[in-house]
């Protein structure tokens, strides 16, 4: 288990002697086996909190406990042998160039004999599949290679703990998509606590059952993923949902005018935004034959995130008053937030 | 033989005192390198970690050493060789030329240490490597290439101190151009000692490069 108490970590800006506040009060507690996900917009604090965990940035004040144990209060000797405990990979992948793969993945192996070494790395070569790499370079390889490598290496002690700082933002979505399954994969097979830091969205929601949002050096909301993003209470939060959304697609279309957008008298335009976990009802069409309207689908998106549906649609409601008014208050109350976009009058 | 007779005179004559200046020169280049070399690294990878943000972080430390280096660096190489040298020929410009070139072999460590990807220092802390193994292991290991570089660029200008060196008698190259080829005016003697020096940059230049770029992934 991995605590966080009250982390405070300042940097001094050399322009005018004032403190940065990178972290500012933080606590956070991430259970054994968890993929956590720490999302941010760049400048959040959210990489110096993650080497707040490992101590390579060490806090000004604060606790760092890993499984019940004081990092900050570790004797310099104690500190690096907790750190082989402490796997980390970065945007860059951070591999030595003057060593081949094999040698790379060797790096942190101490105090074995040159066969347990081969067997060691052979089999952490394996187990991200790029064993076929062993005596190249680190420049003949691709960035999701480099990162697999990178893995390797950082699972070469067996640690409980991965932190994963930004380690996609390099890659294009497709190596992305098969880095995010290798982590879910050792998260299961090797029940790997996984840090995952990021500013993009689609990891969060690709790999994360739980998530901390952080700006300027705060984390403004936590929780489970699904939560957070189904119902963002703050507005960085809601950038980041409307970031992947199709949804904030309708103002780019009202700015420009779009036909498709052009109310008729009586019509009423508005976006309906599941919140809850259970979208399984044909709330549409039930609606549209309940209460007589006709309910016209201009965007949908619907996504799975944590294994729940989030998402919605911007519908154009076209009928009597009264009946739109009903249809919406029995959206209400099936828990989906209505936002009216536009409307054309009664 | 003849014909060099006849090209070279005056080197021809004083042929036993020629290959003497040669190597008189390679024994100051080896001893003033070898020590300036090992001081050197250890003062460059000193500045190198304990600069503000290094892996050793250490103001006062550092602050010492950047001055005396910058101290040593800004005095005329003709200065120190007659306030250092404590006995005229070979071993005794050691000392002034290994307080010559040490601060500016130092300055090219420092440069090429500061090459390394700090990324690379941060993945090996996070491994749990202590300080000394960051050094050995990664800044020494990964600059392997830039250091060769500045171990030649460095030999290059030694061998351009030690011609210096000749002029206040320390012997070796330059001592014996200067008294020849200059003094007395034999034309020969001056080209041949120049020819020697190039064919000697030549060769150290191309060695360098030859391993550095062994070492370069």
């Amino acid at each position: 288990m991995i605590e966080l108490e009250n982390i405070v970590k300042n940097f001094n800006s050399d322009k005018n002697n004032k403190a940065i506040h990178a972290v500012n009060d933080v606590s956070l507690t991430i259970n054994d086996g968890e993929i956590y996900g720490i999302i941010g917009f760049s400048g959040a604090g959210k990489s110096t909190l993650v080497r707040c965990i490992n101590l390579l940035e060490r806090p000004d004040s604060g606790h760092v406990r890993i499984d019940g144990v004081e990092m900050t209060e570790l004797k310099p000797h104690d500190l690096y042998k907790a750190r082989t405990k402490i796997g980390m990979i970065f945007q860059q992948f951070n591999l030595m160039p003057s060593r081949t793969v094999f040698q790379n993945v060797a790096y942190p192996l101490k105090g074995m004999t040159r066969d347990e070494v081969r067997k060691r790395v052979q089999s952490l070569l394996k187990l991200v599949e790029i064993s076929d790499k062993e005596n190249a370079y680190p420049s003949e390889l691709s960035g999701g290679q480099k990162q697999r490598v990178a893995i390797a290496r950082a699972l070469a002690n067996d640690p409980k703990i991965l932190l994963c700082d930004e380690a996609t933002s390099a890659l294009d979505p497709q190596t992305t998509g098969s880095i995010l399954q290798l982590l879910k994969d050792l998260n299961k097979m090797l029940g790997l606590t996984i840090v995952v830091i990021t500013h993009e969205m689609e990891v969060v929601k690709n790999i994360c059952r739980k998530a901390a949002v952080m700006d300027a050096g705060r984390i403004i909301e936590s929780g489970d993923v699904f939560t957070i993003f189904s119902n963002p209470q703050h507005e960085v939060t809601k950038n980041f949902v409307r970031t992947t959304s199709n949804l904030s697609k309708i103002e780019a279309l009202i700015r420009d005018d779009s036909p498709m957008v052009k109310l008729k008298p009586g019509e009423l335009m508005a976006r309906l935004v599941y919140v809850h976990a259970d979208v399984s009802e044909p709330l549409i069409s039930y609606a549209s034959r309940a209460f007589d309207i006709e309910i016209n689908i201009i965007l949908a998106d619907v996504e799975i995130v944590a294994g729940s549906m989030v998402g919605g649609t911007v519908v154009i409601f076209n009928g009597e008053r009264e009946k739109i008014n009903r249809a919406i208050d029995y959206y209400k109350s099936k828990n989906i937030r209505v936002e009216v976009i536009q409307d054309a009058g009664a | 033989m003849q014909e060099l007779n006849n090209l070279l005179p005056n080197l021809m004559r004083r042929l036993p005192e020629f290959w003497k200046a040669c190597g008189d020169t390679l024994l100051m280049e080896v001893w003033a390198g070898s020590i300036c070399y090992v001081l050197g690294l250890i003062f460059g990878i000193i500045l190198t970690v304990t600069k503000p943000g290094g892996i050793m972080e250490n103001r006062p430390v550092y602050q010492v050493l950047d001055k005396i280096i910058n101290l040593f660096r800004s005095i005329p190489f003709i200065i120190l060789l007659t306030a250092l040298m404590p006995a005229i020929y070979v071993r005794g410009v050691i000392v002034p030329l290994v307080f010559g070139a040490t601060p500016f072999f130092s300055r090219q460590i420092e440069s090429a240490l500061a090459q390394t990807d700090k990324g690379l220092i941060e993945a090996a802390l996070s491994m749990g490597s202590s300080p000394f193994e960051v050094i050995f292991r990664v800044y020494l290991r990964e600059s392997l290439a830039p250091i060769i570089r500045a171990i030649t660029i460095t030999a290059i200008s030694l061998l351009g101190l030690t011609a210096m060196a000749g002029a206040v008698g320390a012997g070796g190259l330059g001592d014996f151009a200067i008294r020849y080829g200059h003094d007395r005016n034999m034309i020969d003697i001056t080209w041949v000692t120049v020819i020697v020096l190039v064919l000697g940059v030549s060769l150290v230049q191309w060695l360098g490069e030859f391993f550095a770029r062994k070492n370069t992934h």
